[in-house]
This record gives structure tokens, C-alpha cells and sequence, in this order.
């Protein structure tokens, strides 16, 4: 589904990825740890097309296709969806609306047809329900105001919305009590099948009790240095990422 | 230039021969005629004229209108409201108006059909003084017609007013002047909407003046859409006072026009009177838009807001002024004003200058403004959820205008109001 060969980027001249290699199968889940700073952000950016990266050798290959040669908006059709670590807000356009525009764009490039208002509330009131978001913030403006849980909530809504085939969630862990952190892996266990890569960046073990990975990658200094099952992730949760670091200077 | 008066105005004054209406009139414009042929020409050096390139207007000749013109062919937009009033080169227009069904106690229509009622000699000219700038005075020296409107105390009317500004087909550019007074009584409650449109006019100069009186506890809805032809010139005086517990909520939209400005002269009478006003400009390539506030806090415990958002495009260019002055005796005054402007375009270029200025020491006061572009970020955002980049902008300047718009508390208006701005998005 995803294959990342020898990626290295840029940026403001600086390089942050220095070489990453990763394969995606089809429906599988896995968890990318790593030190801050590491580059973990910047991976999921590039995989979403952001401007500023500039990729200095290698490839990504989504489904067969050069990924580098699409625009974001072209990745999200193909069926690529990033939740951020820290969402964007948008004062003035409204949540219930940013969502419809965004289906039914994406609905458009699947071949399907739009929802009309009444399915499409149908469909929203059903999915919000799952991430426990209040009706409320549905007729605000896109995370504008919103708290830290409420926003992640917002961005796993998205995800349920829009069906992606491949999800990359940067840090929705990171800043929620074990309450909405509960909430917010229900919500993408949901969302698991074996038609959905799912690529979770997390700081902690703490996710991975919710949502079991089948592979642990980590990253540390723009290099996945190390792969393996979810006891990598008990390992390092044990140990830390010194001995992982040491091991591979040596 | 000549210190001494204007040549471009007293040009203008020297071709109108047809006499006034009434002498108390005539004794009005008298004095301002002669006003006008002294006071000088607006120019660059002039602070409150520094960035309005206005000398291009002064270059331009206008032909005033002096005798009701010719509307064959006029048309008026559907309008949102079942009672409209529409004027044509500042002139009412019967034939293309609609009264039908108001209350017979409000006195509303022409200006110059009710210059025989004590309320319009007692008031006209008295916040307007000609005598304070060159179009004041322009306007009143050939003061024809305008709207008049008088609610009397405790009259709440839930429709609004809707009143239509059209232009005539004319050979040479035309200079319409309405002059408008409007007197609110005590306790009334009024929505009026005022749209200036090209009609069949083009390269014409729109120079109205506006006088307002809120009476105590009265409130009035004010939302005026510009959308002159694009090769129009455009300036809207309104002067504003209010006693105390009235609210002016008054919102300006500018679309159109080559040249645009828009200046609020506000004050109180009493205590406890709130202003709101709120505007949005919109320009693109060769369109300036111009907004002059100047909010004079006189009496304690009043309110102001003031809310301006612009967003540029192309080689559009805007200006706004907004000064606030917060005398000793204001003590309680609240006053917070914003600017911001969103610039879609590196040769799109602003003038922002806030002012305030306190006297008084127990006051709640702010201001702030920003010029940006557009969120990088956010624009991001939006493409990732498959939206594309050109809607994604739009979307994020509908959200932006939206601050303002939906402070029209019209949902028809409102609509009117988004679905112009799509339009010139679209374009860009
Ligand atoms: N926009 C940027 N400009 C400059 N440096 C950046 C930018 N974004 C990230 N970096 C740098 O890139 C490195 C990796 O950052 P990031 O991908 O956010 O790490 P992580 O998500 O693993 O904590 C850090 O050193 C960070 O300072
Ligand atoms: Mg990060």
C-alpha cells in the first residue's frame, strides 16, 4: 500500500529525514515512536504534501503511485488522511459545513455521488456519536475554541467521515486524560479493517494499550532505526529509547 | 494648489441655476456656496486626505443634477422588504417606489417634498455643518433632494426599509448628491437597509451626506451595501447623534466603486448610548476602498464598537482611519476597535491608522489591527480534507468576511451579502 524508499528531506536547509525506509501492507496498523524531535511530525507532513519540505532523494509510493507528484488534495482523494498533532483552527468556517465540503469532495473523486442534507446529518450525527462530540461543536467553527480532547475528537470524526484508506495519526494521544484517550482509540479501533492501513506516531505506550499495533517502528534522528512486534513497544516503555540509540551507534 | 478655494468646486457651483425649493433653503445653500468657494482643496498633504489619492476626483468633471432625471428604464433589484424606496442621481423616484402598507404615522419619501415640516428646518445642516469639509459643503450648496425618514416615539417596525441609489444613463459623468435626514423618536425601533448601485450609470460621483438622530432609547438597524459601477466614485458622509440608551448598529459593506469612502462622524447627547459600527471592504484592481471613522466619546458611560475587516486583492488598495476621542467628561467609556485586513495578493497594499485618544481615566479602551495573508497553514488544512486550494480560499475568506456579515441580522441579506462576495472571488 505505502512503500518509502531511502527518503531524505529538507527543511529551511536543514536535513530532518536522512534516509527512512518503511513498508505499509494493506490493513495493517503500525506505531512509529521516537525522541521529539526526531522527525516523526515531518514524515507525516511529507506523506500529506505539505509546502516547505523539500524531498532531496527518494520515493514514496502510495498504491503504486508517486505520491511526491500530488498535490495534497489529490492525496486526500486517493484515500490518505493525516489527523495533526495539533489541528488547525479555522475562525468563521463552520464544522458541520468544512465537513460536507470535505466528504462530498472526496466522495466526487471515489466516482460516488453527493449525500444530500438529510443523509448527510444522518451520517454526521452517527459519527460523532462514536467520538462522544457534542452536537454543539458541530455548529462552531472548525476546532476554534476547541480543547485539547475536543479537537482530537474532531480530527478522529474526520477520519470517520472520510473513510481514508490510509490514516496516519501524529500524537492524537498526546495531551488527553485516560478518559479521552479511551474515547479517541474506541473511535479508531472503530475504524480498523483489513481494507485500512492505520500509520499511529505516539510518544507513549500508553496508545498501544488501546490500540494494539502489528508492527513498532523507531525513529529516532530522521532514520527508522529499529522494527519489530508490539513487545518492541513494552521494551522500549521498559527501558527507554537509550538502549535502542546505543545499539545503533554501535 | 490655491489655498484660497477650489477651482473644481466652484466650477461646479457656477452651473447650477435652478433655485432652491424654499428660501430657508435657498438661505442654506447660500451659505454654503459660499463656504465651499473658501475652504480648501482636499490634498494629499492634508492628513485625513494622505492616502485616498484623491486628487484624480478633483481632475474629473461631473455635471450635477438639478432637476428630477429621466428613469425610462430604470430598474430595480427584487429588494428583500415589502417597502422600498428608490432615488436616481439623488433624486426620489415615485413611480419606482413601493410605501404601500406603512404606518401612515412615520413620514418617509423625498426630502424636498417635506421641507415645509418643522422637523427638517430645525434639523437639516445641524450635524452636517457645511461649512466642515468641501463635500459637505458641495452637497449642501446644490441641496436638491434626499431621503427623509421620521419615526415617531415608541413606533417598532419589524420589516425594514429598503432604499436603492441608482445612477441615470447620461452622456457626461453625473454628480447625484442625496442628502438624507433621518430622525428616530424615543423608544422607535427601525431595520433600514440602503444599497448604492450603478443603474444605468457610469463614471459618476455619488456625494451623499446622511444626518442621524437617535432619540433616547431608540435603536436603528443601519446596513448599507455599496456596489457601485466600477468606475464610479463614491463618498458617504454620515453624521450620527444619540441620546441616551439609544443603539446605532450600523454596518457597511463596500463592493464596488473605483473609488470608495465612507466616513462616520459620531457623537453622544446623554449617558448610556451604545454605536456599533462594523464594516467590510472588499477591492481588487483598480478599486480603493476608504473608511474614516471619527467617534467622539462626549458624554459618560457610552459604548462603542468598531469592527472593520478588509479583504484585497489584485492591486486593490484601502484605507482606514479610525480615531476615537474619549473627552475628560467620559469617564465609564467603552471603545474597542479592530482593523484587519487580509491581503490575497503581494500588490495589493493598505493604509491602517487607529487612533486613540483618552481624556478621561476611568475607561475601557482598545484597539488593535492586523494585516495578514492568508493562513498557510489553515489553507493546508483544508487540502487535506480533499478540498481544493481555490475553495479552500474561499472558504477561508467567507469565514474571515463572516465576522462581519453575520452581524446583518437580515438571513436574506446576509445571503446577498456572501453570495456578491463569491462572485468576485470567483474572478480572481
Ligand atoms: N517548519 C520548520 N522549520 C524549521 N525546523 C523545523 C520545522 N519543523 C520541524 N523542524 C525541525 O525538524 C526536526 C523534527 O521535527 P518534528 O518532525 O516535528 O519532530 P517530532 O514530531 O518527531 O517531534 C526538529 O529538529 C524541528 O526543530
Ligand atoms: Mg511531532
Amino acid at each position: 500500500m505505502l512503500s518509502i524508499n531511502n527518503l531524505h528531506v529538507n527543511v529551511d536547509g536543514k536535513e530532518i529525514l536522512k534516509g527512512l525506509n518503511l513498508e505499509i501492507g494493506r490493513g495493517e496498523v503500525h506505531a512509529i515512536m521516537g525522541p521529539n524531535g526526531s522527525g516523526k511530525s515531518t514524515l507525516s507532513y511529507v506523506l500529506a504534501g505539505r509546502e516547505g519540505y523539500e524531498v532531496t532523494a527518494g520515493e514514496i509510493l502510495f498504491e503504486g503511485r508517486n505520491l511526491l507528484d500530488m498535490s495534497p488534495e489529490e492525496r486526500a482523494w486517493a484515500g490518505i488522511f493525516l489527523a495533526m498533532q495539533y489541528p488547525v483552527e479555522l475562525p468563521g468556517v463552520n464544522n458541520m459545513n468544512f465537513l460536507r465540503e470535505s466528504l462530498n469532495a472526496i466522495r466526487k473523486a471515489r466516482g460516488e455521488e453527493e449525500l444530500d442534507a438529510v443523509a448527510f446529518m444522518k451520517l454526521v450525527r452517527e459519527k460523532a456519536a462514536t467520538v462522544e462530540l457534542d452536537d454543539k461543536l458541530l455548529k462552531r467553527s472548525v476546532n476554534a475554541g476547541f480543547s485539547g480532547g475536543e479537537k482530537k475528537r474532531n480530527e478522529i470524526l474526520q477520519m470517520a467521515m472520510l473513510e481514508p484508506k490510509l490514516a496516519i495519526l501524529d500524537e492524537t494521544d498526546s495531551g488527553l486524560d485516560i478518559d479521552a484517550l479511551r474515547i479517541v482509540a474506541e473511535g479508531v479501533n472503530l475504524l480498523r479493517s483489513p481494507e485500512r492501513s492505520i500509520i499511529m506516531i505516539t510518544h507513549y505506550q500508553r496508545l498501544l494499550d488501546y490500540i494494539e499495533p502489528d508492527f513498532v517502528h523507531v525513529l529516532a534522528d530522521g532514520r527508522i532505526i529499529r522494527s519489530g512486534g508490539k513487545e518492541l513497544a513494552l521494551a522500549l516503555e521498559e527501558k527507554g529509547y537509550a538502549w535502542v540509540l546505543e545499539e545503533d551507534a554501535a | 494648489m490655491n489655498a484660497s478655494g477650489s477651482n473644481w468646486v466652484l466650477d461646479l457651483l457656477s452651473r447650477d441655476s435652478m433655485p432652491a425649493p424654499v428660501d430657508w433653503v435657498q438661505a442654506l445653500r447660500r451659505q454654503a456656496s459660499d463656504q465651499a468657494a473658501t475652504l480648501p482643496q482636499p490634498r494629499r498633504k492634508l492628513e485625513t486626505w494622505r492616502y485616498s489619492r484623491v486628487e484624480t476626483l478633483l481632475k474629473a468633471s461631473f455635471t450635477p443634477v438639478v432637476q428630477a432625471p429621466d428613469i425610462s428604464g430604470q430598474v430595480v433589484p427584487a429588494g428583500i422588504s415589502p417597502y422600498k424606496l428608490v432615488f436616481v442621481d439623488g433624486w426620489y423616484s415615485e413611480s419606482l417606489s413601493h410605501t404601500d402598507g406603512l404606518p401612515p404615522e412615520i413620514r418617509i419619501g423625498s426630502l424636498r417634498e417635506h421641507l415645509d415640516q418643522d422637523s427638517v428646518r430645525k434639523q437639516l445642516g445641524q450635524l452636517a455643518n457645511a461649512g466642515e469639509n468641501l463635500f459637505t459643503a458641495l452637497n449642501t450648496a446644490l441641496l436638491n433632494d434626499g431621503l427623509f425618514l421620521e419615526i415617531p416615539d415608541g413606533l417598532v417596525l419589524q420589516d425594514p426599509v429598503e432604499v436603492f441609489y441608482l445612477n441615470s444613463a447620461a452622456d457626461t459623468p453625473q454628480l447625484a448628491q442625496p442628502r438624507n435626514l433621518i430622525l428616530v423618536g424615543k423608544q422607535a425601533s427601525l431595520t433600514l437597509v440602503e444599497h448604492y448601485l450603478p443603474g444605468q450609470g457610469r463614471g459618476y460621483f455619488h456625494n451623499g451626506i446622511t444626518e442621524l438622530q437617535l432619540d433616547a432609547g431608540s435603536r436603528l438597524s443601519h446596513y448599507r451595501v455599496q456596489d457601485e459601477a466600477s468606475t464610479a466614485w463614491h463618498l458617504s458622509q454620515l453624521y450620527l447623534e444619540q441620546d441616551s440608551g439609544s443603539y446605532y448598529h450600523g454596518i457597511t459593506l463596500s463592493f464596488g466603486a473605483h473609488w470608495a469612502r465612507t466616513e462616520y462622524k459620531t457623537g453622544f447627547r446623554a449617558t448610556d448610548a451604545r454605536c456599533d459600527l462594523r464594516g467590510l471592504y472588499l477591492v481588487g484592481d483598480g478599486q480603493l476602498s476608504d473608511f474614516h471613522l471619527d467617534v467622539h466619546h462626549d458624554r459618560p458611560a457610552c459604548q462603542s464598537r468598531e469592527q472593520f475587516k478588509g479583504l484585497l486583492h489584485g492591486k486593490g488598495r484601502a484605507v482606514f482611519d479610525g480615531r476615537i476621542l474619549v473627552e475628560q467628561i467620559a469617564q465609564g467609556t467603552d471603545a474597542q476597535l479592530t482593523n484587519d485586513n487580509l491581503l490575497l495578493t503581494r500588490d495589493a497594499e493598505v493604509d491602517t491608522k487607529p487612533q486613540l485618544e483618552i481624556y478621561a481615566d476611568d475607561v475601557k479602551c482598545s484597539h488593535g489591527t492586523t494585516v495578514g495573508q492568508l493562513d498557510p497553514q489553515q489553507l493546508f488544512y483544508l487540502r487535506t480534507r480533499g478540498i481544493e486550494k481555490k475553495q479552500a480560499v474561499h472558504m477561508l475568506c467567507e469565514g474571515y468576511a463572516g465576522e462581519i456579515i453575520d452581524h446583518l441580522h437580515l438571513p436574506s441579506l446576509r445571503e446577498q451579502a456572501t453570495d456578491r462576495m463569491r462572485q468576485a472571488l470567483e474572478r480572481i
